[in-house]
This record gives structure tokens, C-alpha cells and sequence, in this order.
């Protein structure tokens, strides 16, 4: 009796966010997925809602967008920050300054990020005021007409100003976690710094650099605040933007509502492909750390 | 001795150690002072990069009975003319609209009227430097309740991520069961799928439940990943925690309910802080499934985002709502910043 109790009691622990998550997550996800396969008529089909996708306004520009943004952002951010980790990963007066104000970029809410570098971009902001204080340019830049891949590449440094100084903590930390030993070892055995960097730093990085990335990848893939704060809707057509478009811009419309279901399906399997990538290589990781150990 | 460095690997580690400190400061001063300008500061150009707390005119006084009010933009063109008038409630209004100076009109009349005796001069009055926070909350409506629905759907967040997550985390923390690396894995994809994709047959879920439009319905839906989160979180703690201590109190007679209390909660209590947290941020941050979820009743995030699009004028507005927006959510990424490491590939800060 008492033997049983204890073999229960995990499962009982469970029960209440089973429950939960079938009523507040299984639920709507498998009533989103049926929406995609029921057409206007109310009877299934299989690709008439993802055709109306295909030949809706925009549709492949917000694909191309949301891939370049990612993936431009992604590795522009980490270039940037290992750079800039392994230049200050040292012990100095105020560096815990510097992990003080590499904080704040990425803690803002982001309409409030958006709100900031409007007042930059607009003809009359600080932006301008900065350029032209400095003799840098001699009559102010609108940033605000960026069409194009301009406006998309406005909103990677956007987004690079308030992820790289995070990702910079989180090299740095990790970089401070290597053992000073390997690297003494490797001078010892006559390895210039280029080849410690490549055979000893990035490897031993490489872990918590693979699992951030996917994590930033993730994250980047659901832009849409900054582009439409800052722009406004269909100037840089994303994917979450587009449903954001067709739920606050054309509400009440049935084929806006069908469109913002299917496009919300599509960004989730692009994000769980990358949840799936992410376990994939996690799983790696932790093997490979077992492996050292041995 | 490999690290000590010389003096121009000193300039330059000192160049880039102030490059990045500015990069990231100067935009943030700016902000600031925007949200501390009165609308005459925001048509002028170049901005200026500290907020002034003062505001300075200049009057000269008219044959009948009337005064002239002068401005200088700083864009080397010198005075202006502004208006003329000695309607007190008209110069009341102008200063309080124009420069943030919130005076009664009758007293700005009578210091103007020394220039009757003085001839014309500068005057300088005080701004009153939370006059944008003031007007945010009066031309944004319900920006007041917008404020109060998001500290509530944040704490509803938190005790249903906390209640549900904790008891999960124990579970996978403490005991060997069938399906338990499933779970574990399942709580993951819930965790990174994205909210988005839930929202739109949220919204008709719960206008069917009749909870639409309310704080718990958008609660319900922000702590899906959150109740994940805080079961992992504290799963991490609770095998950390010695069971030895647990078992030293069964020893004592303390029932599972007793020692749960008395000994392993107090123990995982910073996590579980941490993860509250978390969930505060996920609630107060979002935009996108509040503007899917709510009709009337807005939450703050949601409001500052709506304020942007309606006007581009009295951005200065906007920007002061930002930074009611910013302070909580800056002051918990603080308390909070040993774990966010751990969140981003398991590194420690």
C-alpha cells in the first residue's frame, strides 16, 4: 500500500500541469493546426489555406526577410562579441561596470527599444544630431524612407546593439571558466596565440556558443515589434509581423484571419525545427562533455 | 606574465572598453533626455544629449498692456517672436503645452510686468521634468489601468507558473519514474514553442470559457512556457538540495508536508525567485498575444506600443511611457542576471 502510494505520488505531483497543458496548449495548438486544413467553407483542405499564404501580399518577402534577418543578425552579433569577449575577458578596474551596462540593452522591454531609436531615426533625432555634432555627416540622413533590404539591415543594428553586449557576458563568462593551465601548457609547447584561439579557446567555447545561437536563432525568427514601431506594417513584412498585421491592421476579415493562422503554423515549424536542431546538439554536447570526462 | 600587457595594448584595451561603454550609454542617455522634453526641445535640432531642467524666454513688454514672448531654438537664428498677448490663462496653457513649465498664468503675468519697470529681459522658469509622465497618463487612454492590468497579469503569471512548475520540478527532481525523460523533453518544446502560434485559437478559446479580454486569460496563455521554465529551474535545485537534511527530519517525525515546508522550500526558494521572475518579464514584455487577447482592457507594453502608432508627434509621450515601462523590467533582469547565463547555454555569470 504505502509502496504503491510512492510509486503514485510522482504522477499525482504531474497531474496538475498535464492538465494544464492539455487544455491551455494541446488544445489551441491542435484547433490552430485544423484551422489550416478547413477552408472558408468550413470543409477540409489540405493546401487551399497555404496557397492563400503563398499568393497573399508580401509573403515571400517576409520569408526572405525573416532568413536574412536571423541569420545576418545571428552571426553579426557573435562575430562581434567573441571579438569583443576575448579583447576584455581579462580581470580590469570596472569591469563589473562593464557587465553593469552590457546588461541594460537586452532587459529593455523591446517597445521600449523600439521607442528609443525611433526618437534616433526620425530627420530631427539624435541620430542626426550625433552624425552631425560629431562632422561625421553634413546634412541629416532620413532613415526613416530605408526600403528594402536597407530597412531590414536598420533593423539587424537595431537588434546587434541590444543583443551583442549580452552575448559578450555570456562568452565572457564562459571564457573565464577556461582553465589557464591549457593555455600556459600550449605556450609552454611553443603555440603562437592564433593557434591557442583555434585549438584551445574556440573549442572549449563551442558548446555554449552552439546552444545560444539556436536559443538567438529562436528568438530572432519571431521579430516584429521593433520593424513595426519603428517603420510601420508591410515596410520590413516578417513573419510573426505578418500576423500581427492581419490580426491589428485588417481585423475582422476572413481570409485575414485564415492568413494569421497559417502563417502563425508556419513560424511554429520553423521554431520547432530549430527546438529540434537545438535538442539534437545539446544532446551532442553532453555526450562529448561525457566523453572527456572519461 | 603572458597577460600583463604593454602601454599601447593598454590604450587600445582602454579605446575599446570606452567605445563600448558609449555605444551602449549614448543612445540610452539620449532616450532619457527625450522623455524629459518639453514639445519646444523636441522640434529643435541638434538634440541635446543631457536633459535641461530649466527654460528660459524672453519678454518685452508691449504699449498696451500686452507682452511679447521671444524663444531661442540654439539654431544661431537668436530670439524668435513666440506670441504676443497678456490673456493669463492662454499663457498659462502655452507654458504648461510648450515648455513643461506648470505656472499659474496670473503669477507669469506679474513676473512679466517687471519688465513695465526693468525694460525687456530674460526669464527663466523651472520645468517640471515629470510633466511627460503626467500627460502620458492623461492623453493615453487607459493607460492608468494599463499600468495596474499588467502588474496583475504578472502576478498571475507568477503564481500559476510557480504553483504548477514547482510541484513538476519536485516531481522530476526527486523521484525515478517511467516517463521521465519524456516529460523532460516534452517541457522543453513547450518551452521554446513560440506563443504566437497559440495565440489566435487562444482568443477563441477563451472567449468560449467567457475569460477574453481578462488579465487570467492572458495569464493562462503566459504561462505556458513559464510553468516549463520553473519546472526545469527548479528541478536544478531541488537535486541539489541534500536529501540527508529531509530524511534527518522524517527521523524527527515530521510528516512529507511538514519537511516540504519547513525544510526544502526555504532551501529552493532563491530558484524559485528567479524563475518568478522570469515569468514576470514573459508578462510584463509581451506585446504581440496581449494585442491578439485583449480588447479593452490593455496592458502597459501593449499601450506604449498602440501610443506610437496613433501619434508621431508627442513622441516625447511615448518615450516617458517607455521608461515607466523599463524601471521593472530593468530592476528584476538585475536581480535575476546569475541565472539568465545559465538560460543561454549553461554558462554561469
Amino acid at each position: 500500500m504505502h509502496k504503491n502510494m510512492k510509486k503514485a505520488t510522482p504522477y499525482l505531483l504531474l497531474f496538475p500541469i498535464f492538465i494544464y497543458y492539455a487544455v491551455f496548449w494541446l488544445a489551441p495548438v491542435a484547433s490552430g493546426i485544423k484551422e489550416v486544413f478547413v477552408g472558408m467553407d468550413g470543409d477540409f483542405t489540405l493546401t487551399e489555406n497555404l496557397k492563400l499564404m503563398f499568393r497573399s501580399d508580401l509573403f515571400s518577402e517576409s520569408v526572405l526577410n525573416t532568413a536574412a534577418f536571423a541569420a545576418i543578425s545571428v552571426v553579426l552579433q557573435y562575430v562581434i562579441a567573441l571579438v569583443l569577449a576575448l579583447l576584455l575577458s581579462r580581470k580590469f578596474i570596472g569591469s563589473r561596470f562593464l557587465m553593469f551596462i552590457s546588461m541594460i540593452p537586452m532587459a529593455i522591454t523591446p517597445t521600449a527599444t523600439a521607442i528609443l531609436w525611433k526618437t534616433g531615426l526620425v530627420k530631427d533625432g539624435w541620430i542626426n544630431s550625433l552624425l552631425m555634432g560629431l562632422h561625421i555627416i553634413d546634412n541629416p540622413i532620413v532613415f526613416m524612407n530605408a526600403e528594402g533590404f536597407q530597412a531590414i539591415l536598420l533593423l539587424i543594428v537595431i537588434d546587434t546593439w541590444t543583443v551583442t553586449p549580452s552575448v559578450m557576458i555570456i562568452l565572457i563568462a564562459g571564457l573565464q571558466g577556461l582553465q589557464k593551465e591549457l593555455k600556459e601548457a600550449a605556450y609552454t609547447f611553443g603555440a603562437n596565440k592564433w593557434q591557442i584561439l583555434k585549438d584551445i579557446t574556440l573549442p572549449i567555447l563551442r558548446p555554449s556558443i552552439t546552444t545560444s545561437v539556436i536559443m538567438r536563432m529562436i528568438a530572432a525568427v519571431q521579430v516584429w515589434s521593433i520593424a513595426v514601431m519603428v517603420l510601420g506594417y508591410s515596410k520590413a513584412p516578417f513573419l510573426v509581423e505578418r500576423i500581427a498585421f492581419y490580426v491589428d491592421a485588417i481585423p475582422g476579415v476572413d481570409t485575414s484571419t485564415k492568413l494569421a493562422y497559417t502563417y502563425s503554423f508556419l513560424t511554429t515549424i520553423v521554431v520547432l525545427l530549430a527546438t529540434v536542431i537545438y535538442l539534437r546538439v545539446s544532446g551532442r554536447n553532453k555526450i562529448a562533455a561525457g566523453g572527456e570526462d572519461e | 606574465m603572458m597577460d600583463r600587457l604593454n602601454a599601447v595594448q593598454k590604450t587600445v584595451f582602454a579605446i575599446i572598453l570606452a567605445g563600448m561603454v558609449m555605444l551602449v550609454a549614448i543612445p540610452l542617455l539620449f532616450f532619457i533626455t527625450v522623455s524629459f522634453s518639453n514639445s519646444t526641445e523636441m522640434t529643435q535640432f541638434p538634440k541635446n544629449i543631457f536633459p535641461s531642467g530649466e527654460v528660459t524666454v524672453y519678454v518685452e513688454p508691449k504699449d498696451d498692456g500686452k507682452y511679447e514672448l521671444f524663444y531661442d531654438y540654439q539654431d544661431g537664428s537668436g530670439y524668435t517672436s513666440i506670441i504676443t498677448t497678456n490673456n493669463a490663462s492662454k499663457l498659462e496653457k502655452h507654458f504648461a503645452r510648450q515648455y513643461a513649465v506648470v505656472m499659474d498664468g496670473e503669477e507669469i503675468l506679474e513676473e512679466f510686468s517687471r519688465t513695465r519697470t526693468e525694460g525687456a529681459r530674460e526669464f527663466t522658469f523651472r520645468k517640471d521634468m515629470f510633466y511627460n509622465f503626467k500627460q502620458f497618463f492623461k492623453i493615453v487612454p487607459n493607460a492608468g489601468v494599463a499600468l495596474k492590468n499588467s502588474i496583475i497579469v504578472s502576478l498571475y503569471t507568477i503564481l500559476i507558473s510557480l504553483s504548477l512548475g514547482s510541484l513538476a520540478g519536485y516531481a522530476i527532481a526527486r523521484y525515478q519514474f517511467k516517463g521521465r525523460e519524456q516529460i523532460n523533453v516534452g517541457l522543453l518544446i513547450v518551452r521554446m514553442f513560440p506563443t504566437v502560434g497559440i495565440s489566435i485559437p487562444m482568443a477563441v478559446m477563451l472567449i468560449k470559457m467567457g475569460l477574453y479580454d481578462t488579465m487570467i486569460g492572458l495569464a493562462f496563455l503566459y504561462s505556458i512556457p513559464n510553468i516549463a521554465l520553473t519546472s526545469w529551474i527548479t528541478s536544478s535545485i531541488f537535486i541539489g538540495i541534500n536529501k540527508e537534511l529531509e530524511e534527518a527530519s522524517y527521523v524527527f517525525g515530521a510528516n512529507s508536508i511538514q519537511t516540504f515546508l519547513k525544510i526544502t522550500l526555504p532551501m529552493a526558494f532563491p530558484a524559485m525567485a528567479a524563475s518568478s521572475m522570469y515569468s514576470f518579464l514573459t508578462a510584463w514584455n509581451d506585446t504581440i498575444s496581449a494585442l491578439i487577447l485583449t480588447n479593452e482592457n490593455q496592458t502597459l507594453a501593449l499601450v506604449v506600443y498602440k501610443a506610437i502608432g496613433t501619434t508621431s508627434s508627442g513622441i516625447q509621450y511615448a518615450a516617458a511611457g517607455s521608461i515607466v515601462l523599463i524601471i521593472p523590467a530593468l530592476v528584476f533582469t538585475f536581480i535575476i542576471r546569475k541565472y539568465i547565463g545559465q538560460m543561454w547555454g549553461g554558462v554561469e555569470l
